[in-house]
């Protein structure tokens, strides 16, 4: 209060914007970080914490054992007798992301998109800049970031862990490469799962159901394809109808590692993930073109 | 943006789902103001919203708002249009100021200036002191506030509002009405306000805009459309005791030169030929004469109602 008592409310009424106003990409972005903070539950009750809060502990699980193993019980000694030999690849590192991924995709990922159908803003999302296409590639961006992060930060955590145990790739360059292919072999399988996963979860506006929509077409489809190719002995081409291991088979590849279906081309497993992709994307496709209107 | 005469202008819009028309070569034009799109549930006003917004590619025709193609320049044209939806379902754990400021950010305005006008926006719809409980916890009169804060916290120069009275009382219809009016009024936003409720088009708009069964049954100013015409509405009560009084004061009436437009059987006429003050004293004279008795006389006046059962007839 000012000492002459004169103080008054500061009324600063309604103003018009005079500024640059930041288009597609700007709405994209702000969809993206908002869906992002959602599906972590930032912002959010307690409650809508444990789920994200299970995956990231499941998919750093692997990595954390392995690098704590190698620094805290470390000593050349113990490296050369215990873990040189055991220590994974990058590509089965990732791997072992996998149980995290579908815990993800069924748990966490289809509130990206459920949410907004279920209270409204979808309708308010369409009357802003944004257009279902790119309402979709916010939605994506996002999904596909957490995905990625889940990927890549548990491959790198361990690329560092192993180059601070002295058992990391040999020189500049070659850390380089390993690390080159850590971030676009982790991005690209990011991309595939979240697309497949936005695909089935866009099916219902139910929350339950979208999650067991993605379970089933994840792991429906691969024990169909298990039970194909391993109890009824068909090609082994049918593998490539597995949307859980091509993404992973993929990151093999880019690797040049064999993966775990080494009878199956390098082009085809890329192939598998294009496809998955692009029927994911005109199930979303099919879902959104009239939506919101 | 520049700024056109009219704020919409739609030429031979018809829309089409299947068998249904639910846009029938619509041409219309929009001014500046509060224009209130009036028409029963089924009329066609949310999909001629859906249109405008660029949301639906009409079946034939052409729509320009505020001098943009929405189908072509969609994304730059919602940059500048607010949009209150008829639907009343929010995101129940988010706060109201969180709610407003992320759509203001998808509307282009930059973080800080969308968390400040989110601010203000709810300041001026008066939730100033409640913008940060959960939207969940709010109740319909709040919720309807927060839809039209959120239309117009990025500076929009045209708002559109699908039923934003829907589910208030009266107290909180009036001040949601008045808000609007002070949206146009003061801030200088164009208001497109869809409403089935006639009477409170009536009370604050500028202009109208009529449909029927997806046909444009009316357009203009609301001076022009409606309020007071030449003659006078007369209506009498029936008595049991003066059977056929009112058919004689129609016949003193007629007898007097004077036309009168009346249903059968009804007790409700309208008056014309003369001044308003000598048919007034000639109906007094021929009600005493008869010994009728009489409801109301007043000043023959045009309602919104009266623009459909024209149409309608």
């Amino acid at each position: 209060m000012t000492s002459d008592g004169s103080a008054q409310i500061l009324d600063r009424g309604y103003r018009k914007f005079d500024g640059r106003r930041k288009g597609v990409w700007g709405a994209v972005r702000s969809t993206a970080w908002h869906t992002t903070r959602s599906v972590l539950g930032l912002g959010r009750k307690a409650r809508h914490k444990i789920a994200p809060a299970l995956v990231i502990i499941v998919a750093m699980l692997p990595a954390v054992v392995f690098v704590g193993a190698a620094i805290l019980l470390g000593g050349e000694e113990f490296i050369e007798e215990f873990l040189v030999g055991i220590v994974p690849e990058y590509s089965e590192l990732a791997r072992q992301s996998i149980a995290a991924m579908i815990l993800f995709t069924g748990l966490v990922a289809p509130e990206a998109l459920v949410r907004d159908r279920r209270d409204g803003m979808l309708a308010l999302y369409l009357s802003t800049p944004l257009t279902r296409q790119t309402y979709l590639a916010a939605k994506v961006l996002s999904v596909s970031g957490l995905m990625a992060l889940i990927v890549l930060v548990p491959t790198i955590v361990y690329l560092f862990g192993l180059t601070f145990a002295s058992l990391g790739p040999d020189g500049v360059g070659d850390w380089m490469i390993v690390l080159v292919r850590i971030l676009v072999s982790g991005t690209l399988a990011s991309v595939v799962y979240a697309i497949i996963s936005m695909g089935a979860a866009s099916l219902t506006d139910r929350r339950a159901f979208a999650s067991l929509s993605v379970v089933l077409t994840m792991l429906g489809s691969l024990i169909v394809v298990q039970i194909l190719v391993d109890a009824a002995d068909m090609s082994t081409q049918w593998r490539l109808l597995d949307p859980v291991n091509m993404p992973m088979e993929m990151i093999a590849r880019i690797f040049g590692d064999p993966g775990q279906y080494p009878e199956v081309a390098a082009e085809r497993v890329y192939g598998a993930n294009l496809g998955w992709s692009a029927a994911a994307c005109g199930v979303l496709w099919a879902r959104y073109r009239r939506a919101g209107a | 943006m520049m700024s056109p005469v009219s704020v919409i202008a739609a030429s031979g819009v018809s829309m089409v789902f299947g068998s249904h028309r639910a846009l029938d070569a619509l041409t219309l034009e929009v001014p500046p103001g509060v224009t209130g799109l009036v028409g029963a549930n089924g009329a066609g006003k949310t999909t001629l919203m859906s249109i405008v917004l660029g949301l639906r590619t009409p079946t034939s025709g052409s729509v320009s708002v505020l001098g943009l193609d929405p189908l072509r320049q969609g994304a730059e044209l919602r940059a500048n249009v607010g949009y209150g939806p008829e639907r009343n379902v929010f995101p129940d754990d988010m706060p109201a100021s969180d709610f407003v400021k992320h759509l203001a950010e998808v509307r282009g305005m930059p973080r800080s200036e969308a968390r400040s006008r989110a601010s203000d926006a709810l300041w001026l719809v008066g939730l100033g002191e409640e913008r940060f409980r959960a939207l969940g916890t709010m109740s319909t009169g709040q919720r309807q506030r927060v839809k039209l804060a959120q239309a117009i916290a990025a500076d929009p120069s045209l708002v559109l509002l699908d039923e934003p009275t829907d589910g208030l009382d009266p107290v909180q219809r009036d001040e949601m009405l008045a808000l609007i009016r002070q949206i146009s009024t003061d801030y200088r936003i164009d208001v497109l306000l869809s409403s089935h409720l006639l009477e409170e088009v009536e009370r604050i708009c500028d202009n109208v805009v009529a449909l029927d069964a997806g046909r444009l049954v009316a357009q203009g100013p609301l001076k022009d459309l409606v309020g007071d015409v030449e003659g006078v509405t007369v209506e009498l009560a029936e008595i049991d005791d003066v059977p056929g009084a009112v058919e004689a004061v129609v016949a003193r009436l007629t007898a007097a030169g004077l036309r009168v437009e009346r249903e059968p059987q009804s007790v409700r006429m309208d008056v014309l030929g003369a001044s308003a003050d000598d048919i007034a004293d000639t109906v007094r004279d021929a009600i005493a004469d008869c010994g009728a008795r009489v409801r109301r006389i007043e000043q023959r006046r045009r309602r919104l109602e009266d623009l459909f059962e024209a149409a309608a007839r």
